[in-house]
């Protein structure tokens, strides 16, 4: 045997070797069993999963579909994506999950048999969610009525079918959201960052992603050219923002009714945003976010 | 550091001023741009009018109404012959393949102006009257009644309708719209631009 083909060899089985030790290698950290004892609040539960973005992303309104019985396709670079059936359906939603799956998923991106979900799915900005949180969006989720709608199957282009090889992408750019308070700023400012950089997930759109789809953590809010369908989002940096005209009172105003300083309404998936989303979120929420986002380090990257 | 402020340049010409975009138009493209650019202008009188930062004045609101209507219906879409969406459109060819329901909206933008006029007169809701219309309506309201996922969702909103996909035929009537307080109409029109840029219009940069 050439020493060529014996080296082929010897890659070729650590290769095998490594990729059945990625498929192997468990992730998700099983949440403590003290949230079946949590006692959800379905209205705050409620409140939460607009302000996250379930049902704008898991509902096909355009389609005619029902709340929560899977969202309209993403078309991205990587393949095309079905955001899934979230309703208490036990076969095709959630109604044969435990609260702790669900906790998993959401914060963690992995689903019930331990599988990595896609990134298409934004649950790294969900990371920081608390126990609490947790059981309030479960209760929440729980007044879903069933849709027996099956989610149709990613259609991943390869490699990207190959789930094991999304362990890897979460070791090299799975990173905790920063949404903790800081020092020196209002409540206010401080509650916006939580929802901007956590559950809203202003980022997950507004910030460039790299080669591998993971947003790039020098671009935060710099907008994004390259969205599923060819779609795009402007900057949001404050600096971009106020040259635009905005300001905390109109940002506010254009998250809760779409309208624009300029007199335009938001189309696109913004108008989803808006009308799914934030629209139905307090004021002084909207004035948190607005506040945040108009007054942020993330100009100077 | 030259990118970064060449970066800004057209960072802050997209983010503000959308006229810029229009430049190069020509035919029915520039005049679609301006007959939309007329009605971002009356959207701009009326905000702050609706939100109760300036002096109601039942004028504004019937002269903004009546550039709507104008631009409404079948004098919006006889600007929109097919195919007519090369640079620096930003109309997309969906218009084209759903055009029922981009006429639909079309003739909606004309039945919720017309409503908001008829409601100049009957002036603004107090607080707590419209939930959802925007200017008062916490989610914490809307969310709260019915104890569901879906609360707000189905029906629960007033004039959300338009909100949940914006069917032209799950719109109010301008007869119903004449009867409400003007922040109904307004959102009527708002919720009508918004499901027709949201489906229609390619999303600018």
């Amino acid at each position: 045997m050439s020493h060529f083909l014996r080296s082929l060899l010897f890659f070729g089985v650590l290769g095998i070797a490594g990729v059945a030790g990625l498929m192997a290698w468990p992730i998700g950290v099983e949440p403590p069993g003290t949230l079946e004892q949590l006692e959800g609040n379905v209205d705050r539960g409620a409140y939460l999963a607009r302000a996250s973005g379930c049902i704008a992303c898991h509902s096909d309104f355009e389609a005619g579909g029902a709340p929560l019985a899977g969202g309209a396709p993403l078309a991205t670079d990587f393949g095309t994506f079905y955001p899934p059936n979230l309703t208490t359906d036990a076969d095709h939603g959630m109604g044969a999950w435990t609260i702790s799956d669900f906790a998993r998923a959401v914060r963690q991106g992995v689903s019930p048999e331990g599988d990595p979900y896609y990134p298409t799915f934004t649950y790294p900005f969900y990371a920081q969610f608390t126990n609490q949180d947790i059981a309030d969006l479960w209760a929440a989720f729980q007044t879903v009525p069933a849709v027996a709608k099956p989610s149709p199957q990613h259609e991943a282009s390869f490699p990207f079918d190959q789930r094991w090889g999304l362990k890897l992408w979460r070791a090299a750019y799975l990173s905790e959201p920063d949404t903790s308070p800081e020092n020196g700023r209002s409540e206010a400012w401080n509650r916006g960052k939580w929802l901007a950089r956590g559950a809203a997930h202003c980022g997950a759109c507004h910030t460039d992603r790299n080669f591998a789809g993971a947003r790039i953590a020098t671009r935060i809010f710099a907008g994004n050219d390259s969205l599923p369908g060819g779609k795009r989002a402007p900057s949001i940096l404050s600096s971009d923002l106020q040259a635009g005209g905005w300001d905390v009172d109109s940002l506010a105003y254009a998250l809760r009714t779409g309208i624009t300083p300029e007199g335009d309404v938001f189309g696109g998936s913004m108008a989803e945003v808006v009308n799914y989303g934030t629209a139905f979120l307090s004021d002084a929420d909207l004035t948190a976010m607005a506040t945040y986002i108009m007054d942020n380090v993330m100009s100077e990257n | 550091m030259k990118t970064k402020f060449w970066l800004t340049v057209v960072a802050a010409s997209s983010v503000g001023l959308g006229a810029l975009a229009h430049s190069g138009a020509t035919g029915v493209v520039k005049q679609r741009m301006d007959a939309m650019d007329e009605m971002g202008e009356a959207m701009k009188r009326l905000t702050p009018l609706m939100r109760g930062q300036s002096d109601y004045d039942p004028d504004i609101v019937r002269n903004a109404a009546d550039t709507m209507i104008g631009h409404a219906g079948a004098q919006m879409t006889e600007l929109f012959p097919e195919g007519s969406n090369r640079k620096p459109s930003e109309a997309l060819d969906v218009i084209w393949e759903d055009w029922e329901e981009f006429a639909a909206l079309a003739e909606a933008l004309r039945t919720s102006a017309e409503g908001m006029k008829l409601a100049a007169g009957n002036g603004l809701a107090g607080p707590g009257n419209m939930p959802g219309s925007g200017m008062i309506g916490t989610g914490q309201g809307m969310m709260g009644s019915g104890q569901t996922m879906m609360g707000g969702n189905q029906g629960m909103i007033g004039t959300g309708q338009g909100m949940m996909g914006g069917a032209p035929t799950q719109m109010m009537s301008t007869e119903m719209l004449a009867e409400m307080p003007v922040n109904a109409g307004f959102m009527a029109v708002t919720h009508t631009c918004s499901a027709c840029h949201q489906k229609f219009r390619a999303e600018d940069n």
